[in-house]
């Protein structure tokens, strides 16, 4: 009974961040990645094009200077961190790190 | 147009091969919008396609010999890159060509000329090396591809056959191989080439072996400071350079040692970059040029352009 416990309790520490970071995703109106190799204007527009690709990305905005993407999310609509990371790759860059508001 | 002594020559060329060597070590650290006279470190991102068109205008004359050849040609060049996956970029070059040449035959100022398509060139690209950085990228690239016999090469005018080099084709299938690396930065690129063209031959004449070394610096000089939002349009100033080495062509398994050579250009020139096109202009000048017997030299050639980014 102990070790059922046990592992009760571990199971729900272990799914807690894990549920806590999906509802994040789920819940978030914008996610803003860091995109290494982005340093020109002619560039930026195949990575406009991925990000707009994903179901769910309502609109993109781009800051050449800081290297950063923006992505509007639609309310409602879950967009996980591995689908951005896919669309800026294959644009030809690298996502270093995505917060989410 | 510069005649140098062969002493002089000779140290030229160590002082180009030191300075491009420098610029290919210094290369491991640099961005792009793209060269204007070579095409080989294009960026393509999986699934978008560049269209780029050029004309070039060329001007060839210095001709020692009672003939005072002079030849122009005018190319248009266009260019399809498409992006078959984040690496892998695949080309396609089909030029058109107006070719003139103004010789003295017997006294008389004749004119020979050929015009239309010439040889297609398809070539693929694979990114072997790529290290991203904020606002900066460099990327390694080999590629690979063949020269396509698509433009005659036994066009006539009123003088009969028209020589080979005038031919708007070559005849011949060609393979060619090279790597391209690109470092850029939010304030500067710099582009490198390395190429090598196999010539083989058709209806009895083979063009020489062509080589190159290319290689381009673009510095951003508007706007001088960036803005903190948005995606605005670049301009460029870029100086190139190409050091092309071409071998004598042979007709009817006899060597030409009136052809081929070695020939070093600077490159001046403008790009205004935004995100959806490029417009560009540059002026080729050699700096050297050490040609075999009365082949002719080059006196300039002009490049004016544009790159278009679609999806299908």
């Amino acid at each position: 009974m102990f070790v059922l416990r046990l592992l009760l309790i571990t199971g729900l520490l272990l799914a807690a961040p894990v549920a806590s970071m999906s509802a994040q995703e789920a819940n978030a109106q914008s996610a803003t990645i860091r995109v290494d190799g982005l340093s020109c204007p002619f560039c930026a527009y195949g990575l406009e094009k991925h990000l707009k690709k994903i179901a769910g990305v309502e609109g993109v905005e781009i800051n050449m200077k800081s290297g950063k993407a923006i992505v509007r999310l639609k309310p409602d609509v879950r967009v996980d961190d591995a689908a951005l990371k896919t669309a800026v790759k294959k644009a030809g860059f690298t996502a270093r790190g995505i917060t989410r508001q | 147009m510069m005649m140098i002594s062969q002493k002089s020559s000779s140290m030229m060329y160590w002082t180009c091969a030191v300075a491009l060597l420098i610029s290919l070590a210094a290369y491991a650290d640099a961005s792009m919008a793209g060269p204007i006279t070579f095409n080989s470190a294009l960026p393509v991102s999986d699934g978008m396609s560049i269209l780029r068109s050029q004309v070039k205008l060329t001007r060839k004359s210095g001709d020692a010999t009672p003939a005072g050849r002079v030849l122009n040609v005018t190319a248009a060049p266009v260019v399809l890159a498409y992006g078959a996956s984040p690496k892998l970029a695949l080309f396609g070059v089909l030029p058109y060509v107006d070719k003139r040449l103004d010789v003295t035959m017997g006294g008389v100022r004749i004119r020979r000329d050929a015009q239309g398509i010439g040889d297609a060139l398809f070539f693929g690209r694979y990114t072997v090396i790529q290290v991203d950085r904020p606002g900066d990228t460099l990327r390694i690239a080999p590629f690979a591809g063949l020269k396509t016999p698509i433009g005659s090469h036994s066009q006539h005018d009123a003088f009969g056959l028209v020589p080979r080099i005038l031919q708007p084709g070559s005849g011949s299938w060609d393979p060619f191989m090279g790597v391209a690396l690109t470092r850029q930065t939010l304030d500067w690129e710099f582009d490198a080439a390395a190429k090598y063209r196999f010539n083989t031959g058709a209806a009895g004449f083979t063009f020489g072996d062509e080589a190159r070394v290319d290689a381009s610096f673009q510095y951003r000089v508007f706007p001088r400071t960036l803005e903190s939002g948005g995606v605005p349009a670049f301009v460029y100033a870029v100086l190139e350079s190409n050091l092309i080495w071409n071998g004598k062509n042979r007709s009817l398994g006899v060597t030409d040692p009136n052809s081929g050579g070695l020939t070093w250009n600077l490159a001046p020139g403008l790009q205004y970059v935004t995100d959806r096109f490029v417009l560009e202009t540059a002026v080729q000048i050699p700096a050297v040029q050490n040609l075999n017997g009365t082949a002719l030299e080059s006196d300039w050639v002009w490049t004016a352009g544009f790159r278009w980014n679609f999806f299908f």
